[in-house]
């Protein structure tokens, strides 16, 4: 199969504007991930193509990009999921995630990203002295249910730029830090929730989420974003965790 | 930890928690309130007006006849209180994604809450005060 690239680049040196970059890749299989193809790229056509990967297997998260107009890890997206190719060519378009500014290519700042996630007090947060055997908190299988499913994120940023409240104003502190301070607030043994639910009942906290569940969509550990948003207003109007 | 399979059926433990009345607690509480109202009041005034009567006979007469009971005037008093201010907050939600200045944003705020205030009270005395009798 042969799969035909349109990467958007930009080079803050050289260029005043992003612009398309288009490839050519022959002997394309199904199996292969977005992430093969742009190392083809870079190694064998143009070696000045810059993004991010580390482990390549879904679990780093480095590398969140939008894959023919969605959010995806490049590593886990395969040609197969983009299309059968009509008369063995495929498209595909490949560009850095939204609402973080580009550093080069496919390469953005993650730091307002990671300022986000810093500002939900993501650590456990218990000044009672450990138990008397010095061993581990222990806790109900239904409590560590709770936040179970929140307890997969990767922080790769995919459900945060995929939202359009975060491309409007990023002050939201976005659904990967909801995600982050659910995963705590949720937890019987964390002291902290009064503090987090503070910050998520700002303004700027989870009442900017508009329920268009694009963070859902985009997650690539099946995180139920949304619903883990929705846990959280539903705690703070209570008043009960 | 391995994620967990099958939800544990037992008890979960529940925690109070004391937070401040921040206003868009309240704000985001009255939408999801007055949204489920108006699916029921604004649903039954579309029956009522379009589907269990005709759309050409929604004259002042028609409108006469209903607002002769108090229990009709009620009903769109409480449709009007729901919609109007949701409607309006609606706007501001969507107006705040474009406004990044604080002062402005809060003038915006407290223009379209004169707004409402002023159009709800408005709406209201003129719903309670009608008199079917003036009606021709």
């Amino acid at each position: 199969m042969q799969a035909k690239l349109k990467i958007r680049r930009f080079n803050p040196e050289t260029d005043k504007k992003p612009w398309w970059g288009e490839y050519t890749l022959e002997n394309v299989h199904r199996t292969d991930t977005v992430l093969d193809l742009l190392h083809r790229i870079k190694w064998e056509q143009d070696g000045t193509l810059s993004l991010r990967r580390s482990c390549a297997h879904g679990v780093c998260g480095s590398d969140a990009m939008r894959i023919n107009g969605a959010n995806a890890l490049a590593c886990k997206t395969l040609v197969s999921r983009l299309g059968s190719g009509k008369g063995d060519v495929i498209n595909i378009q490949v560009e850095p995630i939204l609402g973080l500014s580009v550093e080069k290519d496919l390469i953005v700042d993650m730091e307002p990203f990671f300022d986000h996630y810093r500002s939900v007090m993501p650590y456990f947060i218990n000044d009672q002295p450990v138990p008397a055997d010095g061993r581990e908190r222990l806790q109900s299988p239904e409590d560590r249910h709770r936040f179970d499913d929140t307890t997969k994120c990767i922080l790769c940023a995919a459900c945060t730029s995929s939202c359009p409240s975060f491309w409007a104003d990023d002050r939201y502190v976005g659904p990967a830090a909801i995600v982050q301070a659910h995963r705590f607030i949720f937890d019987s043994r964390d002291e902290g929730m009064n503090e987090r639910l503070e910050v998520m009942a700002d303004t700027f906290g989870v009442w900017r989420c508009r329920t268009i569940f694009n963070c859902t969509n985009a997650c690539p550990r099946e995180i139920k974003v949304t619903e883990a948003i929705a846990d959280v207003k539903k705690a703070i109007t209570s008043g009960k965790v | 930890m391995a994620a967990l399979t099958e939800k544990p059926t037992g008890k979960m433990t529940v925690r109070l928690v004391e937070l401040d009345r921040s206003p868009e607690r309240i704000g985001w509480l009255f939408m999801r309130l007055s949204g489920v109202a108006m699916l029921i009041l604004a649903v039954g005034h579309m029956v009522i007006q379009h589907i269990l009567n005709s759309s050409t006979d929604l004259t002042l007469q028609f409108v006469a006849v209903q607002w002769s009971s108090w229990g009709w005037k009620a009903y769109d008093i409480f449709l009007l209180w729901m919609a109007i201010p949701h409607g309006i907050r609606g706007l501001l939600t969507i107006l705040k994604d474009y406004i990044h200045s604080p002062a402005l944003g809060r003038i915006i705020g407290i223009l379209l809450a004169l707004f409402v205030i002023a159009t709800v009270i408005w709406a209201t005395i003129a719903i309670a005060l009608f008199d079917p009798a003036m009606v021709p």
